[in-house]
This record gives structure tokens, sequence and C-alpha cells, in this order.
């Protein structure tokens, strides 16, 4: 009850905080296009007008809904998926044990789908968790023939197993005997699904509602091919797949086999490919979409004007930042600093720098989308053990996260990082410049909205006498530098996979693929500099100048083991302090996701993860 | 046909042959050249689950070994490989989808460009410096020199967004029209210029002349005498137009969101998916290889007096 509580709260709050609808928009699963937006709170009472408005009424006519969220998808089978337009198709099209759905006022939360209900785990006497669901009456896959609780069985292992290679194998991480590449899941009998959890998961329900945990059936995925057409496609969720004109169209109808197609108000939801703004932009401006998940972002300033009540900016769970390579040597060639020293000196000078950035005026005058400074690596929109928000507990200081991002405060921001450089470097009083500061590179990928926010730095720097280079590269040459660390600052940005501030941290592990930083890698590998003391949590660590991996590698591993709520929480604020004592993360703001949306269409919502639900709209004319 | 003619032929084959092979070399080399790769995102996936795919895909032999492989998929069984980013379709059946719309997009653009440029020409020809030649010398020079981005950006905001006439979705019905629109004005400008001054030289000519004063019809002369003889320019253009239609609606179908190759194509590029990469390439190659090839065939057999070496 604990649980269904905190992830209601959580739900509810995020409805409130971030404005309600969710959603990402281009290539969802990644932050490479540009910026996304918000208006903050107007936007939450226009949500939830649309949310709360008309949906009972019976729907007149045909109702017919035409929307665009991105190109065509890399993949519908729930395993292969890592795109949020491509969950949110399969969304419609396989039902889970959970899903997301909205309350009596609009709110939205996480209701069973597949299972009874989302029960409470047993914990057992080893530490593991057990959760025992049964399956309602009479669910049936779109050719057919019943779901079983071994086809819940069967997808989910599947998903783990490397010759699938599901790029979201790991969300599956939690439950027991996912290392070992057996899942601890039992099929009891073919209504009764047994999971085991390596410990307590906290948003274990949120994750029995991602497309990953979605069943599938295994003569069915026999065939390689079997999610690119409509012929093969065999489904258990909403709707069916009734056709697929390749980068063109996906239609989906109504299933009135669906457990719950009673509530299900959209007949036939047409998903149309396209990748490119401004065509989706010219579509839903003539009339012919009535949904779009991205617009040009140079258009968005007079979008807003013009459409007040159908452009649309809402939360998301995600930071844009600028990260630095951890190994870029910045003290002046004459600075005589070594070892821990010499590492302290680095973490002030990038933190002092960090400071310099004027976030409010890169939101306002830069990117121009609502989005929120700011001031802590972990997404706004991340709730803490209490319910309340996690960045906003963030740095244990008066304000708001690790440095104050207010606009007040921006000149005594500025003043104080001045004085810290002013500690390493040679400042001319005369021309207010630094005068042997090394030159810097700052790398970002080949896009309008990156470039302006880059020039918005170069400039502040430049302002000082540091002069900052820029270079751009195309989207995958881009990756595959930043990875591995043939760059000294660069622009980055991070989506979360799931509200539970993990999603944020563990990316920082030495060994973990995320790591673009470089902590624990090459020359860092060696460098005691890192102190952690958590005795005051319960636990043994207590390391003085430690290395990366002895640090903040043992921090990680120990929230993920750990089975307090509190302590959790507690332990991820310190994983995000030490973080952030680096300087190697400078966020610039929390990311926001904007749409345009037909003000004919009633009923939608979107979830915290970006997920859009159709089913419920109805089409007025 | 005689024997020169079908040796030159024969010799043109070989010679295309070896430019798309020529093609396919350079395009695979370069390719794996090319930082970052199709399975890096900005989440990393796990090392094993890299391999796995790697391993499936055959990315984990040497790079020697795969070209191998993949030239003889090719010339064996004429298989392109599978996606590696649509998983689960295969590189023939993407290209399939794609030329079928492109196919019709670019013949329809083709077609609408020779008639209506022929026939734009001849009159502008006919009626040298009066009125209608000088309205249609302004504007297939403003056609000519406007890129097909701007125009099909006008033409979506014009006909699409205000008059609501077309879909702004290439997929949609009617959705063909304003790419085709849009690919064909150029082509058709350049045909009309080619032509009125192909046509004017050719009614100065004595033959013409000739059959003026035996008294033949004006229609007659045009039909039966002008038009074939300046319509030479224009098929040497018709080479060079095919391809920049090609090439053309590269762009045309970004702007249109039409379900073509040439949009699998840029696509293919930006996420590395090699087989896409190479099997877009090698269709687009060899279409532009086989119609310069026809372009030089027909030019032969319009005008005899040229001679093939």
């Amino acid at each position: 009850m604990k649980k269904k509580l905190v992830s209601l709260v959580l739900a509810s709050s995020m409805v409130l905080s971030l404005a309600a609808c969710g959603s990402d928009a281009g290539t969802p699963a990644s932050t490479d296009g540009g910026q996304t937006t918000t208006e903050g709170t107007d936007t939450a009472a226009k949500t939830e007008d649309k949310t709360d408005g008309d949906t009972a009424a019976a729907p007149a006519g045909e109702q017919v809904l035409n929307v665009c969220l991105a190109s065509e998808p890399a993949s519908l089978d729930p395993a292969l998926n890592s795109a949020v337009d491509g969950a949110t198709v399969i969304n419609h099209l396989f039902a889970g044990l959970a899903k997301w759905g909205q309350d009596a006022n609009g709110n939205i939360e996480l209701q069973p789908d597949c299972a009874e209900e989302l029960v409470e785990g047993v914990t057992n006497d080893d530490g593991t968790v057990t959760y025992t669901y049964t399956l309602k009456d009479g669910l049936t896959w779109s050719d057919g023939k019943p779901v079983t609780a071994g086809d819940f069985v069967f997808a989910w292992n599947r998903a783990i197993s490397p010759e699938t290679a599901a790029d979201y194998g790991y969300m599956f991480e939690v439950v027991d005997g996912y290392a070992d590449g057996t899942l601890n899941v039992k099929a009891i009998d073919d209504k009764t699904l047994e999971v085991t959890l390596a410990n307590t998961v906290a948003y274990w329900d949120e994750l029995l509602a991602f497309p990953t945990y979605k069943p599938v059936r295994e003569d069915v995925v026999s065939n390689d091919a079997w999610a690119t057409d409509p012929s093969t496609f065999v489904n258990n969720g909403a709707y069916t797949m009734t056709g697929w004109e390749h980068n063109s169209v996906i239609t989906l109808t109504k299933r009135d086999d669906y457990h719950d197609a009673d509530s299900v108000t959209m007949n036939e939801i047409n998903f149309y490919l396209s990748d490119d703004a401004n065509n989706q932009l010219a579509n839903f401006e003539n009339g012919d979409w009535e949904f779009i998940d991205d617009v040009p972002t140079n258009e968005i300033a007079s979008l807003k004007d013009k459409y007040p009540d159908e452009f649309v900016t809402a939360g998301q769970l995600g930071t844009y930042y600028v990260c630095w390579n951890i190994n870029e040597e910045i003290l002046p060639k004459s600075s005589s600093l070594s070892g821990v020293e010499k590492e302290r000196a680095k973490d002030e000078i990038r933190k002092a720098l960090g400071l310099l950035i004027d976030r409010n005026y890169i939101v306002n005058d830069v990117a121009q989308g609502g989005q929120v400074p700011a001031s802590s690596f972990v997404a706004m929109g991340l709730t803490d053990a209490d319910g309340s928000q996690f960045y906003e507990n963030a740095g244990g200081n008066s304000f708001r996260g690790y440095y104050d991002v207010s606009e007040d405060a921006y000149e005594g921001n500025w003043a104080s990082a001045l004085d810290t450089l002013k500690k390493y470097y040679t400042f001319d009083d005369a021309t207010q410049q630094f005068t042997d500061f090394p030159t810097l590179t700052y790398l970002y990928n080949t896009s309008e909205g990156h470039k302006a926010i880059a020039e918005a730095i170069q400039s502040t720097f430049a302002g000082v006498g540091i002069t900052m280079n820029l270079e751009n590269q195309e989207w995958a040459t881009f990756l595959d530098t930043r990875k591995a660390g043939n760059y000294s600052i660069a622009r980055n940005g991070w989506l979360g996979d799931y509200n539970d501030p993990i999603s944020f941290l563990d990316m920082w592990t030495t060994q973990s693929g995320n790591n673009d930083v470089q902590f624990g890698k090459g020359a860092n590998a060696d460098v005691k500099a890192y102190s952690l003391d958590i005795t005051d949590l319960g636990y043994d660590t207590k390391v003085e100048d430690g290395t990366w991996s002895e640090t903040y590698d043992v921090l990680i591993s120990d929230i993920k083991t750990c089975t307090d709520p509190k302590t959790r929480y507690a332990l991820m604020h310190r994983a995000e302090d030490l973080l952030m004592s680096t300087g190697c993360i400078c966020p610039i703001y929390y990311y926001t996701d904007l749409y345009m949306i037909s003000d004919k269409v009633k009923g939608f919502f979107s979830s915290p993860l970006g997920y859009k639900y159709f089913m419920y709209c109805t089409v007025t004319e | 046909m005689n024997t020169k003619t079908l040796m030159y032929i024969v010799k043109r084959v070989l010679l295309a042959i070896v430019t798309v092979w020529v093609v396919i070399t350079v395009t695979f080399f370069v390719m794996h050249a090319v930082p970052g790769g199709p399975f890096i995102g900005e989440k990393a996936v796990s090392e094993s689950v890299m391999k796995a795919m790697e391993a499936k895909y055959g990315l984990d032999k040497p790079l020697g070994v795969q070209y191998l492989t993949y030239l003889s998929d090719i010339v064996t069984k004429l298989d392109f490989g599978p996606s590696l980013k649509q998983k689960g379709r295969t590189v023939n059946s993407i290209i399939f989808d794609g030329m079928k719309t492109s196919a019709k997009l670019g013949l329809i653009a083709a077609i609408i460009a020779l008639i209506c440029g022929v026939i734009l020409g001849s009159i502008a020809a006919l009626r040298r410096n009066r009125f209608i030649d000088r309205i249609i010398m302004i504007i297939t020079t403003a056609f000519v020199s406007m890129p097909s981005f701007i125009m099909g950006s006008l033409l979506l905001i014009a006909f699409a967004i205000n008059l609501k006439w077309f879909p702004a979705n290439g997929a949609a019905k009617n959705g063909l029209v304003l790419p085709v629109i849009t690919l064909s004005l150029y082509p058709m400008a350049y045909i009309t210029r080619l032509t009125r001054s192909s046509m004017l030289e050719v009614l100065g000519q004595d033959y013409i002349r000739t059959a003026k004063a035996k008294g033949v019809s004006g229609v007659k002369i045009i039909f039966g005498h002008a038009l074939k003889n300046s319509l030479i320019p224009v098929i040497t253009y018709f080479g060079p137009m095919l391809a920049g239609i090609v090439t053309g609606s590269l762009v045309v179908e970004q702007i249109f969101a039409v379900p073509g190759i040439g949009r699998a194509f840029v696509n293919s590029i930006t996420g590395r998916d090699y087989p896409l990469i190479m099997g877009t390439t090698i269709v687009l190659a060899t279409l532009i290889v086989i119609m310069n090839l026809i372009g030089d065939i027909l030019y032969k057999v319009v005008d005899p007096r040229i001679t093939l070496e």
C-alpha cells in the first residue's frame, strides 16, 4: 500500500509541478535535436482542462485521430524498442501487467492492466522480494489465442538474452537471476505469475508499465520480421495494427477483444511518420494532423503567440548540461600544483566556470522554450523519499540545488567565481581579463539550438578573457568522440528511463558506457582525491582521498542493494554531492517537452516519461 | 544497328559495371572509416549486447572479409542484407518500398518536364521576342535559379498551408502533387530554354527556309522538320536531368515527407546503417549510370552524324 501511495503522490506531484503532459519529440530517447521546452505553470492549468473535459461523452461519428510523433520507429517489438515514439505506439498495441492511466481527477497514475491488481511484494528471508500477480480473465492476443503467464515469462527472458541484443535488457537488472541470464520469473499456472526481485525496488510498479515489460508470444516472435508487417503482428493491447506503409503511416484500429475496450473511445489512430519538424508543422497548420510531437526550434516564439492553447510545453525527466573531460588540463602552465591539490584546484575552477554561465539568459533569450534553469544534475520531476522533488532537496543549501540559479544571485555568483579563478590565473585589473587561461574547445553536435547555447557560453567566457573555440560534429561522430573522451568540454543531455534518481547516477560509475566525463579512466584512474563517509547512514564505508572507483562506484552499488527507501534516497543525494563536487557536470537547464495538439482533441494525456496516450481521446468537430 | 554501335554499347556497359564497382568499393571503405557506428546511441548499450549485435550482423569480422562477403552476396544473390536500424527488415524490401514511391515521383516529374519544356520552348522560339516569349523566359529564369528546397517550401506554404488545396504530407492522397511540381520545375525550365535556343538555330537553317519556300505549312515544318532536330540537345540533357531528379528528390522527399528512397538514403547515413547505405548508394549510382548510358545511346540514334567512340 505504501508503495502505491508513493507512486500516487509521485504521479500527482508530477502532474502539478511538471505541467502534466510530458513527452518527447523527434528522436526521443536521445537529446540530440536542439531543445525541448515548457511554459511552466501556465501549462499545468491548460493541460488539466484538456484532460478533465468531455471524456465521458460518447464520441460522435467516426473517431479517427491523425498524429505524428517521429519518423519510422526502429522497431515495434517491445523488447527491441528503445525510443519514446516507439514506446507510445507499443503502449497502444500491447498490454503489460500495469499501465499509465488517469484517475477521476485527471491525474496520471499507475493502474493494473493485465494484472488483476498491482500487489505488494513479500520479502523473503534472504532479502529478495516476491510478487505474485493474477492475470485478468479472458485476456486474448489479437489472433484470438489466450494470453498466459508463460507469455510474460518468455518475453522477459527473451529481452535479457544476448541473442535478442535488446538495448533495454538492463531494465530487468532488478529482477533476481538477471546476472545469471535466467530471470526468477515463474508461471505458476496460466493465470498466475510469480516474480522475485533481488531486493526492494521503489519503482517496480512503474517498470511493469515500461514497454520492455510487455508480453510477446514465442511462436509469433520466432519469425524475425514479425514486428514489421500487420499480417504477422500479434499483440494483446487496445488496438490492432491494420496497416503499416513503411516510412509513411502506421494505422491502428480499436480491438474489441481488449479487456478494457469499453473505455477506449478512439476507433482509429494514424501514426504518420515524419522526422521533419517543418513538415510536421505544415500538416498541423493545414489541419491534416491533430497532434505533432516536434516543432521547428526557430518557430517556438511565434508559435507560442499564434497558438496559445494548442502549443503545449510540458515537463520531462531530463537535464541539458555541459560536461568536462576530467583529464583535461586546465591549470596555467606556470602552476606548480600536483596530486590531490591539483585535482581540488581543477574541481574548483570548473565549478567557478559553471557559475559564470547565466542560465536564466540561456533559457529566456537563447532557448526560449520555457525551460527551467538547472542547479543539479538529477532532473526536475524526479521524486525524493517523501514524495517531494529530489532536485529541490539537492545540495543541502538554503536555495535549491548546488548553486543559486535565481536571477538575483547571478551577480554574486559571478563575483565569487572571479575570486576563485583569480587564485589560479593572472587577472589584469585594467582590462578585467585573465591573461593566462588556456584555450578551451567546446564540442557539440550540429544543430542550431546547441550552437546558440555554445555561443552564449563562449561570449560569457570571452568577457573575462577566456578563449573557448567551438567545434561541431555530426551526431554519430559526436557520440563516438564524446564517449571516447576525445574532447575538453562537450554539450550533453540525459533523459531518465524511469522516475528514480538512480537512472541519473549509475551512469557515472567507472565502467559505465555513459561515463563521458571519464571518471576513473585514463589519468583519473589513479587520482586519489575523492572522499566518502556514509557511516552516519549505517554503512562502514569511510574513505579519505580515494579513487573514483573506491568511492563513487562503491556508493552506487550500495544504493542498488539498499532496501530502506529513506536511506537509499539519502545515499543518492550523497552520490550526487560527490558528482557535483568535481565540477565536471555543469547543468544548464531541465529539459521540457513541447508538442502541438488541436483544440478539437479531448481526453489526451501523457506519462512522466513522455509516452502519449491517444486511446481515450475524442475528436469534436 | 551496325557492329560499331554494338561494340560501343558493350564497351559502355562494361565501363558502367566498373564504375558501379568502384562506387561500391569506395563507399564501403569510407563508410567504415567514418567515426560512429550503427549501435552507438546517446545511451550506451552494454558491451555484451554490442558484441552480440556485431556478431549477428558479421561486423566482428575483418573488414576485408566483410567486403568480400558483401560483394558475393550482391553478385550471387542480389541480397543487400538486413537493415541494422529498422529491425527485422531487409535492405531489399526497404529499397523496393522506397523505389516504388520515388520512381513514381521521378518519372512523372520527368515526363511533365519534358512535355511542358518542349512545348513552352517551341512556343517561345516561334514567338521570339514577343510578349509570350519574354514571359516564358522570365519565368524559366526564375525556376532555373531557384533551389528546390526554396521552391518546395514556397509551394508548401502557398498550396498546403494557406490554400489547403494539397496535403503537406507526401504519403497522403494527392500528396505527390506538390513534390512532383517542385521536382519538375527546374528541368522543365532548363528544357524550355534548351528547346528555344536550339529551335531558333534550326529555324534559321537552309532546309527550313527551303521548306517554307516550297509552301509547306507551318505546323508541318515544326513537327516534321524542326522539332526532331532541335531536340538533340534536349536528349543529351536526358541523362543529367534524370540524375538531377534522383538527387533533387533527396531534398524534396524531406520537405514533403515522401516515403521514398531519398529519405531512406539520408537517414541511413546519419544512422550508420551500413547495409542500407550500401544498398541505396548502389541503386542510385546504378540508376544514374544507366540513365547517362541511355542518354548517350539515344543521342546517336537521333543524330546519325555523331560518331560513337
